[in-house]
């Protein structure tokens, strides 16, 4: 491993802007003449909208859907069958369908006096019977948020394997019924758009705060009846994203028309009451799961109705049907086991559309199926842990094909599972659980453990007819004349630290000092076509295609390189900088000298493409990654007061080929501080009207500093065989273990008092509401 | 989300204030700092007109030591008190206090007297100055006026203060030798607003053992004898405890178990030699 | 439009201000310093974080306004600063950071952490920064960093800066001057917010939906059932009972229209409505269905009101309501109603004994000046108990599901 290449704990290129307070988000731009849009949110969950009254003096500065002339609604529409399309005006028109909807745009010089008209603007509207809960939502009856598709239904998703005889004859039989959290992702910088027009190069440009500036680019060509030639997306450093700004937003799509009527640049940011009460809310799902296993804790069969509360609107071009697809393919996990049944349903309801959040469904699939894995160590008198053992895939049948056809690709999971075992000490929190803690609390020790799929590629996403599939990925790779690599990418960082790590990439195969190599993402201008950064696909798509770059750029500099040492290209390599052969050697930068500056040095036959290269990547098989992991964590619950404290908490993760293992542990750090808050503390919570009820940051709660533990992260590194350089993607298991592992933890505690907790969040209310139903209730022990 | 439009006036001295608010006819809100404010003012649920500064009135910002008390300014910072910059004796309460209310950032601006009229029943302040006997100087445009911390807050976000009434100060008794404080709050992360407050005050050279039961739906529980809720034995006696909630209207099974706690852990800090 | 003089990064800086600007919004958006970020602008999420007189303080709920003449710095300000360079260095190398954005507020409480706590543990760093939030690292890198830094200045090898105790008002805070003490000029309000606007026909009542808020409330009085039951019949005596509650327009039979504003510490909701009074006189039985709009923050109630009369053993009048009402906009999105009750009880007891004082005729019927012995400021409730939730479950605290 050289310094700054593959492997190489690099310190980040981004840094110092950052720290210096220096990175340019969406809102730091300055443009001259800019006025800010406030927006008029529709305040009820479902109704008619009859009348929007604007007043007099507003008229020229308030917008509704009235004035929206040819501009298309947003459509998400896969071709998946039975998949019911919605239809999401960018400001309402004749139907309400959230609280938080758009209605109208108010413009004005400062945000402030946008909110002033924003209040100045009231509606008129006949409210209807609310869709609040994806059960009833189901039922016959139910009030319907898009009346044409005659049910609340997206779409239904279903694995039917012959569960029948293992029913009937398994020993164990174990049900839960589970429900997560509908809650927010919660970027640290919320959406932003700045939209203008640039007469000069005839562009329609947007600076804004997405994860896909070509999608969102695509999207806005669709609504608005432009050409891509005509759009123009920026990307600037964006302040986290976490599936939050994987979409095209009606917000986009309502700037992008203003800015083409008005002769001036407009701005909005996202407030943050408009993100946790009118913008993407994530992860609200229902199992109703039965795992059926023998008497020795072999799990045999797993039977499940799923349901996810998808909200009002499909999220372009994510769908609202991926959360829903998901599940029914990653529910089964790691464990191998042979009779699969699962039904997934999408359904619509009158609460904001659903986005996928880091760890798309895993979390959740994950809570369920280790759920059923810990009740049937409860039935089977085994160790949790054992069980899990029980039912893995062994090293020796890597790859493994599971239950639903998904391509394990390497590893070795029992030894995952058994270095967390060590790592959290399970002996000996086995020990301290025999004798009483000086403060009262219960102890309680838990692991999860799944597989995480990464880099899905075309043969997994063409099937689901997204409006946008992912390909191939490019990169742009080039010499300046200087001899500095300057790389482009159609990914986008948007925190992940890509202009480090795809420098790392480019400096293993060039070798050129690491400070000249520059990344440049976020602008569609400069960049390749590309569905940009989600699914943890970034470093293995776009890495292979900065490594084939810059071997595209490599061979083009050796054949310069080789003139120009008067030897044949045969004899030449690329190497630190140079183009070497033998004891001899030339620069890249006397080789970009040569080909910018003195074409008379070139050789007679050179490839006039030049220093300048674009190559892509598609893996090898692109089924996709499968980085595994096992999170354990160690509880201590109060059970007088409810609350839960997190004493430890180990990650052993195999991410294959590591590119810079201080950013891999970052991304599983931060992606468990994340499930630690998918577990413990968010949820937006609606009442039966449909209202969000945490508008504010005192009811809405994130994990803090205090809040997360100081994780321990170990790594094995089993490369993956079908990826350069046998990088897999990592970036989301982070979040999707911490919420089983934690409430095995919980649970493991509250097993003296005989009682469990399912639901997420695991709150002190519902701690000590199952504590109050004990049989054996708990006396109220002060310490 | 930004405010509504609203003037603000920098008070210079204490007569001015309450001129001003007098004058305003209730459109007028005092600032001490903002920082309970401040959150209302830019999700716009408090709309004031006017906004009446009077950080910038020196009187509220003294602290004056007796042997017996000490008598806080207004607009002391949560942020000093937690500093230990209260001199002398018996006063380890408060900075202990001072230190878990929100963030240091928030304490920087945050003043005991802004907390207090802001009367919020999970602020600290408000369970702590009861449990204290904590006296509040009142100035108006008619004169001046005490009264006890516990008869000041009269519910949720309501005192006692007339419309054209400041709190000018707080004068909190000093703990004897012997005295013991116990505080505890139950919450769910750091900085965040209780979901139980129990404070046992214990100090019987002086005469007292009170009890305060915060985090209410409204004005604390104030229990001026804590020898009613003692077991012969000195512990203290759930039953009793229990019956205060009936008393008060406290229902909720979950929240009871959490108060509970948290005032049986406050009276052992408390009764701890 | 206000002048406001401050000194920012070192240089002094005078600009005028509309009032409202808090300071994170005067620094990016009159001075081009956007280091600073916002984020919630409630004061919690500490992105905003900046220092004021040398001390961390939150910039989104710090009005411009207030501070004048305070000594504000900004990350950009603190370029050369021998704690920042460490701390940059340790969080570049703990990678402390990924997206950046909490970066400058994170900063800022760390610089604060290292100056004023020599020996802060791992644990006492994570609690100092608890109010400042981080999406991204779950702050294992921010929190080995500052613990690296801390030890350095430890061991002396950061010596140079050290912090100074202030006034002991709030930071930024300076004595009012000559140029204050001033009312300058009226606020212009939102241009139409605070008009009356009409509400159109709207439904009164649930109408079969399902309340968000539901209270029972009962109070005795003295009279006798028949004297309540007969005051009652006169809506507009009513009325002025209730704090904060008066009448647009004579009743017209049934039907009544009015306002009524609700307090609740610094938040004020106004509601204006229309409401339908049904009297059962064989049962002493009323209910009012009504709804309204709040002028000020958009708000809307919908809301049914039962109150039954009963005798007392003591020949008094036991008074029991019940109020089952429908919320909806900025005022019902918060997840803590348990207040409501305490208000809802407040303005009970209010109007109990304003009905009393009326009825004993110890106030004249039609007085209105009378208020009730707990300051609600303006009083409440009239033709619609369903506003006053409103109020209630705008509060901002309490337990959460």
């Amino acid at each position: 491993m050289a310094t700054h290449g593959i492997g190489a704990s690099v310190l980040r290129k981004e840094d110092d802007r950052f720290l210096r307070g220096r990175g340019q988000y969406v809102g730091d731009f300055r443009l001259t003449g800019t006025r800010d849009v406030a927006f008029v949110r529709s305040p009820v969950a479902h109704a008619r909208l009859e009348h929007v009254h604007v007043p007099d003096e507003f008229k020229n500065v308030v917008f509704t859907a009235k004035h929206l002339t040819g501009i298309k609604p947003i459509i998400s529409a896969p071709s998946v069958k039975g998949f019911k399309y919605s239809v999401e005006p960018i400001l309402a028109t004749d139907k309400l369908r959230y609280v938080g909807e758009m209605v109208a745009m108010c413009v004005a010089p400062t945000r402030a006096e946008a909110e002033d008209i924003a209040g100045a603007v009231t509606l008129e509207f006949e409210e209807l019977p609310p869709v609040t809960d994806m059960l009833s939502a189901c039922e016959p009856g139910s009030p319907l948020v898009h009346e044409e598709w005659g049910d609340n239904i997206f779409v239904e998703f279903s694995e039917n394997g012959p569960i029948e005889e293992v029913a009937k004859t398994a020993a164990i039989k174990v049900t839960k019924t589970i429900r997560t959290a509908r809650h927010c992702m919660f970027p640290m910088e919320g959406r932003g758009v700045i939209a203008y027009r640039d007469p000069r190069l005839r562009y329609l440009t947007l600076i804004t705060s997405t994860q896909f500036p070509h999608s969102v680019q695509t999207g806005l060509c669709e609504c608005l009846g432009l050409d891509h030639g005509l759009v123009r997306i920026i990307s600037p450093d964006v302040g986290g994203g976490f599936g939050y700004k994987g979409l095209l937003c009606p917000e986009e799509v309502a700037l992008g028309w203003l800015a083409l009527q008005v002769d001036h640049p407009v701005r909005w940011l996202e407030d943050c009451r408009e993100h946790l009460t009118a913008n993407a809310n994530c992860r609200e799902h229902h199992y109703q799961i039965t795992g059926y296993a023998d008497a020795d804790g072999k799990l045999l069969a797993i039977d499940c109705v799923a349901h996810v509360d998808a909200g009002a609107y499909s999220a372009y071009p994510i769908s609202s049907g991926l959360e829903a697809a998901q599940i029914a393919n990653l529910l089964p996990g790691p464990y191998v086991f042979s009779a699969y049944r699962c039904r997934s349903f999408a359904v619509a309801t009158n609460k904001c559309p659903t986005l996928p959040y880091r760890g798309v469904a895993r979390s959740g699939v994950c809570l369920a199926i280790e759920a059923i894995m810990d009740a049937i160590a409860r039935e089977a008198g085994m160790e949790p842990t054992e069980v899990r053992l029980r039912n893995m895939v062994r090293p020796e049948q890597m790859p493994f094909e599971n239950v639903v056809g998904k391509h394990f690709d390497s590893g070795d999971h029992p030894e995952c599972m058994r270095r967390a075992i060590e790592a959290i000490r399970l002996s000996e929190i086995r020990a301290r659980q025999q004798r009483p803690e000086p403060d009262g609390r219960l102890i309680g020790v838990g692991l999860s453990f799944f597989v995480e799929q990464g880099a899905h590629g075309t043969s997994v996403l063409a099937s689901w007819g997204r409006p946008i599939v992912p390909g191939y990925e490019q990169a742009n790779v080039k010499l300046t004349a200087d001899g500095d690599v300057e790389i482009h990418v159609g990914t986008h960082s948007h925190g992940q630290g890509h202009e480090t790590t795809y420098a790392q990439v480019a400096y293993e195969i060039l070798g050129v000092n690491f400070d000249k190599i520059k990344v440049v993402q976020g602008d569609t201008l400069y960049t390749p076509y590309s569905t940009s950064t989600w699914g943890s696909r970034s470093m293995v798509y776009g890495g292979g295609a900065v490594a084939n770059a810059s071997r595209l750029l490599a061979k083009r500099a050796a054949h310069i390189g080789a003139w120009l040492l008067q030897t044949d290209v045969a004899n030449v390599r690329v190497a630190d900088g140079k183009v070497i052969a033998g004891n001899s050697s030339v620069t890249l930068r006397e080789v970009a000298r040569a080909w910018y500056l003195q074409p008379q040095n070139l050789p007679p036959n050179i490839d006039t493409g030049g220093l300048d290269v674009t190559a892509g990547y598609r893996a090898e098989r692109d089924s996709g990654t499968f980085t595994y992991a096992a999170h354990a964590a160690v509880v201590a619950v109060d059970p007088a007061t409810g609350t839960i404290e997190i004493l430890d908490y180990v990650v052993v993760e195999d991410g294959g080929t590591l590119v810079n293992p201080m950013i891999v542990d970052g991304q599983i750090c931060g992606g468990t501080a994340q499930g630690i808050g998918t577990c413990l503390y968010e949820i937006m919570p609606f009442d039966a009207q449909g209202q969000p009820l945490a508008s504010t940051m005192i009811d809405y709660m994130l994990p803090g500093a205090t809040e997360v533990p100081d994780i321990r992260v170990l790594h094995m590194q089993t490369p993956s065989p079908y990826t350069e350089f046998g990088i897999k993607g990592l970036g989301e298991g982070g979040a999707v273990g911490p919420p089983a592992a934690i409430v095995s933890a919980v649970n493991d505690a509250l097993r003296p008092l005989n009682v469990e907790v399912q639901d997420l969040p695991v709150t002190p209310e519902r701690i000590l509401a199952a504590i109050d139903a004990s049989p054996k209730r708990a006396t109220v022990d002060h310490a | 989300m930004k405010p509504v439009a609203f003037d603000i006036v920098r008070a210079r001295s204490l007569a001015e204030a309450t001129r001003l608010l007098a004058e305003s006819g209730g459109t007028a809100r005092l600032v001490a700092g903002a920082q309970s404010l401040g959150p209302m003012l830019n999700l716009r649920l408090a709309q004031p007109r006017l906004l009446i500064d009077i950080t910038g009135i020196p009187d509220l910002t003294r602290i004056e030591d007796t042997d017996d008390s000490v008598t806080i300014g207004a607009c002391v910072s949560t942020a000093n008190i937690e500093d230990g910059r209260l001199p002398g004796r018996g006063l380890d309460t408060l900075p202990a206090v001072a230190a878990h209310i929100a963030y240091r950032a928030v304490r920087n601006r945050g003043t005991i007297g802004g907390s207090l009229c802001h009367a919020d029943p999970a602020a600290d302040w408000v369970s702590t100055l009861c449990a204290l006997g904590a006296e509040c100087l009142i100035t108006g445009v008619n004169g001046k006026r005490r009264l006890l911390a516990d008869q000041f807050i009269s519910g949720a976000y309501q005192t006692a203060l007339a419309a054209d009434e400041i709190l000018e100060a707080i004068r909190v008794p000093r703990l004897s030798a012997g005295g013991r404080c116990g505080y505890y709050k139950v919450c769910r992360k750091a900085g965040e607003f209780a979901m139980a407050i129990g404070v046992v005050l214990n100090d019987l050279d002086r005469g007292v053992f009170r009890v305060v039961i915060g985090a209410t739906k409204g004005r604390p529980i104030v229990i001026t004898d804590a020898r009613d809720l003692q077991r012969a034995d000195e512990s203290i006696d759930d039953d009793a405890i229990l019956r205060v909630f009936d008393k008060h209207g406290i229902v909720d099974r979950i929240a009871r178990r959490q108060k509970l706690a948290a005032l049986a852990r406050a009276y052992n800090q408390a009764m701890k030699p | 439009m206000i002048p406001i003089c401050l000194t920012v990064n070192g240089r002094v800086v005078s600009k005028t201000i509309e009032p409202r600007t808090h300071l994170a919004d005067f620094l990016r958006e009159r001075l081009n310093l956007t280091a600073t970020h916002l984020r919630c602008e409630q004061g919690a999420c500490g992105a905003c974080t900046l220092l004021i007189d040398g001390q961390p303080a939150r910039s989104c709920i710090t009005y411009v306004a207030l501070c004048e003449g305070a000594d504000i710095t900004t990350v950009e300000g603190l370029e050369d600063d021998p704690i920042m360079v460490a701390l940059r260095r340790a969080f570049s190398k703990e990678h402390g950071l990924q997206c950046g954005y909490c970066t400058p507020g994170m900063l800022v409480t760390a610089r604060d952490i290292v100056m004023r706590l020599s020996n802060a543990d791992q644990a006492r760093i994570r609690t100092e920064l608890s109010g400042n939030l981080c999406r991204c690292t779950g702050y294992v890198g921010i929190v080995r960093a500052i613990s690296h830094v801390v030890d350095e200045r430890r061991r002396g090898e950061l010596a140079g800066i050290v912090r100074q105790e202030g006034p002991l008002g709030p930071v930024g805070a300076r004595p009012a001057g000559s140029n204050s003490g001033r009312v300058t000029n009226a606020p212009t309000a939102a241009p139409s917010a605070r008009k009356e606007t009409s509400l159109g026909e709207i439904a009164l009542g649930l109408g079969g939906r399902q309340p968000n808020v539901e209270i029972k409330q009962s109070f005795v009085v003295s009279r006798s059932p028949a004297d309540v039951w007969n005051f009652f019949s006169d809506i507009a005596h009513v009325v002025p009972c209730l704090p904060g509650a008066s009448l647009i327009r004579p009743p017209a039979g049934e039907h009544v229209e009015g306002k009524m504003s609700v307090k609740l510490g610094p938040i004020t909701a106004n509601f204006v409505g229309h409401a339908r009074i049904m009297r059962d006189d064989a049962q002493q039985r009323g209910v009012i269905m009504g709804a309204g709009n709040d002028q000020s923050g958009g708000s809307r109630a919908a809301g049914e009101a039962e109150y039954v009369l009963e005798p007392t053993a003591s020949g008094g009048t036991r008074v029991m309501l019940t109020i089952r009402a429908l919320l909806v906009g900025p005022l019902a999105q918060f997840g803590r109603s348990g207040i409501v009750e305490d208000i809802v009880a407040r303005i009970t007891e209010a109007f109990a004994y304003n009905l009393e004082a009326r009825l004993t005729g110890a106030v004249s019927v039609d007085d209105q000046s009378v208020q009730a012995p707990l300051k609600v400021g303006t009083l409440f409730r009239q033709v619609m108990w369903a506003r006053m939730k409103a109020m209630f479950a705008t509060i901002f605290v309490g337990p959460k599901p």
